[in-house]
């Protein structure tokens, strides 16, 4: 029974770092179209400015991950404005094909400023703590609250705010949007915003129990593809569902069935989601 | 659907061909004292670039330290004449078949008599043609694989990891229990590190209680795993893989309440994990390599303090042995009487091993085996209170 316990919690942690990140995918999915492939990278990016404030600046770890929720933020707006908004009348490949790009670069980019070496980022919340027989950390509690948190903020500001409203018209139908006067050019910058600071909130949260290195976008991205396909394209709740569903089913199927083959379990899922329905669990419609 | 599942594929594709497209391939070469007529091309051939850019650097910087050290004495003497070396170093990002392709190029373009490589497959893909191609493999990975299978210019430089078998075993059973959990990288390394353990285990009396192992590429979070491992009672986890992903590893189950010892296959080095996990602390218990900085071997500080100064690091055991295998082939090449018949150089490896200068033996290498693996007197590092300690 513990151990059931143990790995639901376990299942719980990762499951919110998984929908944190997948939530960023299908928010993007929604402006774009088309998966946006260096969001790995604004992840691994968003880790490495968490750390580098912490370690040169001394900052503390809240204010720090601040920091590289609007920087990333930021760079996701930059990303907006001068790369997908100039392919906006292109072929879709063409915005693959740049986001493939900035994928690259951001990678090079970072082996060049902090070094292909592994990092640690030390968060203050170390300590173990030991419930009935449970075993967490501090920052995997801070982990599945914080996610928590930020899917009910996300959440209100989509459907009670008025510019929150404008993302979700202009994913459901980018003309209509247009036509009763909202500003797309805004609205998507303003997507692009919230998708990195999300990403940047992913990995300055699970960089504490993993290490920041380049190639740390690439442990999350693959998963949050599947979720987003498995939960529905572009659909909210469908990335955070998603995120538990994937994050209980590795946790589960690692203890119950065997380790070697909870990525097989996972993609079973995946197969039989999408046979019963082929567009994923709350896809609103074909696009 | 159909489009996404379209740029899924994409995706992948493009990311396994990514793997393998940045940075120039114009080799850097280092020290070439101008393009004097007696200069000895040495090729170097490694991960520069991608995750293992730093291990790649690191075994890079033993086989340069060595060369600056022979050109800096002014170059070495063979047959009357003087020479001195150049390295050529290229980039394969840990792709063997890059290795092969830069080897082609470092023969035919310089020349090079000796060839350095730091990973097993890159090895593998050599051996296919160095000996027709004339050129020795300076072998720096621990897969007994790469000797045995009989190729006559091969020289593998670290200790076969099946020597590391015996004291490990003997050193956990001794001190934490007979109660095994393996826990090691999922590469092919990793497999058959496990492959000759378990069984070794098994016959001195041990129990392995549970056995996976870890994909350090995949796995963001390694508290399932490891709570799983637990939930079976081991006193020992055997852990392995590169050092700092395996140092997290180490932690989460000591987070996990784990108490007994570690057994750390020899990829991952003490010293290395030490800043991860923290402090050796929590790694008490543990036996694995014997990381070069606690060598008592009387030629280390000096070494040490000299690396430290010219890298602004610590060096690792990948820089010492590629340190030591670069002299041990000029002195080879003085023993030859040749500087490019790698036929000679390697028949004259154990003159080279014999002939290296006091403040060069960092390792003690007695002699090379019949197959080329330096026969090195292994010794293992220990953590106790809190301070790795020599284990003989």
């Amino acid at each position: 029974m513990d151990i059931l316990i143990q790995q639901l919690f376990n299942g719980l942690t990762i499951g919110s770092v998984y929908s944190l990140v997948a939530l960023g995918l299908t928010l993007v999915y929604g402006i774009l179209h088309i998966p946006n492939f260096a969001h790995g990278a604004l992840y691994m990016l968003g880790g490495y400015i968490t750390l580098s404030m912490m370690t040169l600046y001394g900052v503390n770890y809240w204010l720090a991950m601040f920091v590289s929720i609007i920087a990333v933020g930021l760079l996701g707006v930059l990303l907006e404005r001068f790369v997908f908004r100039l392919l906006r009348d292109a072929p879709p490949l063409h915005d693959k094909i740049a986001a493939i790009g900035i994928l690259l670069f951001l990678e090079a980019f970072a082996q060049f400023v902090w070094g292909a070496d592994f990092h640690t980022m030390n968060s203050p919340y170390g300590q173990v703590v030991q419930v009935m027989g449970l075993t967490f950390t501090l920052q995997r509690l801070l982990i599945i609250v914080a996610a928590i948190v930020v899917m009910v903020l996300l959440y209100l500001f989509l459907k009670k705010t008025y510019t929150g409203s404008t993302i979700i018209a202009m994913s459901q139908n980018r003309e209509g949007a247009s036509l009763v006067g909202i500003n797309i050019n805004k609205v998507a910058m303003l997507t692009f915003m919230i998708s990195g600071g999300l990403a940047a909130i992913a990995s300055s949260l699970a960089s504490p129990i993993n290490l920041v290195f380049p190639g740390m976008g690439h442990l999350v991205i693959l998963k949050a593809f599947v979720i987003i396909i498995l939960g529905g394209m572009g659909s909210i709740p469908g990335a955070i569902v998603g995120g538990y569903i994937l994050g209980f089913s590795e946790s589960l199927g690692a203890t119950y069935v065997s380790n070697d083959y909870k990525d097989i379990i996972a993609f079973i899922l995946l197969v039989v989601i999408l046979t019963v329905k082929p567009t994923g669990l709350f896809a609103k419609g074909e696009r | 659907m159909k489009k996404l599942t379209a740029s899924f594929v994409l995706l992948l594709l493009i990311m396994t061909v990514l793997a393998g497209c940045n940075k120039g391939d114009s080799p850097a070469s280092s020290n070439g004292n101008g393009k004097g007529e007696n200069v000895v091309n040495i090729g170097f051939s490694g991960p520069l670039s991608g995750a293992a850019a730093l291990y790649g650097k690191r075994t890079l910087n033993g086989v340069e330290m060595a060369v600056k050290e022979i050109n800096d004495a002014g170059g070495f003497e063979v047959k009357g004449k003087k020479y001195t070396l150049n390295l050529v170093s290229l980039d394969d990002k840990y792709l063997p078949n890059e290795t092969g392709a830069n080897a082609k190029r470092l023969v035919q373009e310089y020349d090079t008599p000796i060839i350095f490589t730091p990973h097993s497959g890159g090895v593998l893909a050599l051996q296919v043609f160095n000996e027709q191609e004339k050129f020795i493999i300076g072998a720096y990975t621990s897969e007994p694989a790469v000797t045995e299978s009989g190729n006559s210019l091969t020289v593998r430089i670290p200790p076969n990891y099946e020597g590391y078998i015996e004291p490990f075993t003997s050193y956990a059973m001794e001190h934490s229990g007979k109660k095994m959990a393996a826990l090691p990288t999922s590469s092919q390394y990793g497999k058959d590190w496990t492959e000759a353990i378990l069984p070794y285990w098994e016959k001195q009396g041990g129990k392995v209680v549970y056995k996976s192992s870890i994909d350090f590429a995949k796995e963001t979070d390694f508290f399932t795993i490891v709570t799983n491992a637990l939930k079976k009672d081991p006193d020992v986890l055997f852990i392995g893989g590169a050092s700092e992903p395996t140092a997290k590893v180490a932690k989460q189950a000591r987070e996990l309440g784990f108490k007994g010892g570690f057994i750390i296959m020899d990829q991952a080095k003490l010293d290395q994990m030490k800043p991860i996990s923290g402090s050796y602390e929590t790694l008490e218990g543990s036996i694995g390599v014997l990381p070069l900085i606690d060598s008592d071997e009387e030629a280390v500080p000096a070494f040490v303090k000299n690396y430290q100064k010219q890298y602004k690091e610590d060096p690792s055991s990948e820089v010492g042995l590629n340190y030591i295998a670069m002299h041990a082939f000029v002195e080879a090449m003085k023993a030859a009487g040749s500087v490019d018949d790698a036929q000679a150089i390697r028949e004259h490896m154990q003159d080279g091993l014999a002939n290296l200068a006091p403040e060069q033996k960092i390792y003690d290498i007695p002699s090379i085996d019949e197959h080329g693996g330096f026969a090195s007197t292994i010794v293992v590092g220990a953590v106790e209170g809190g301070k790795v300690v020599p284990i003989r």
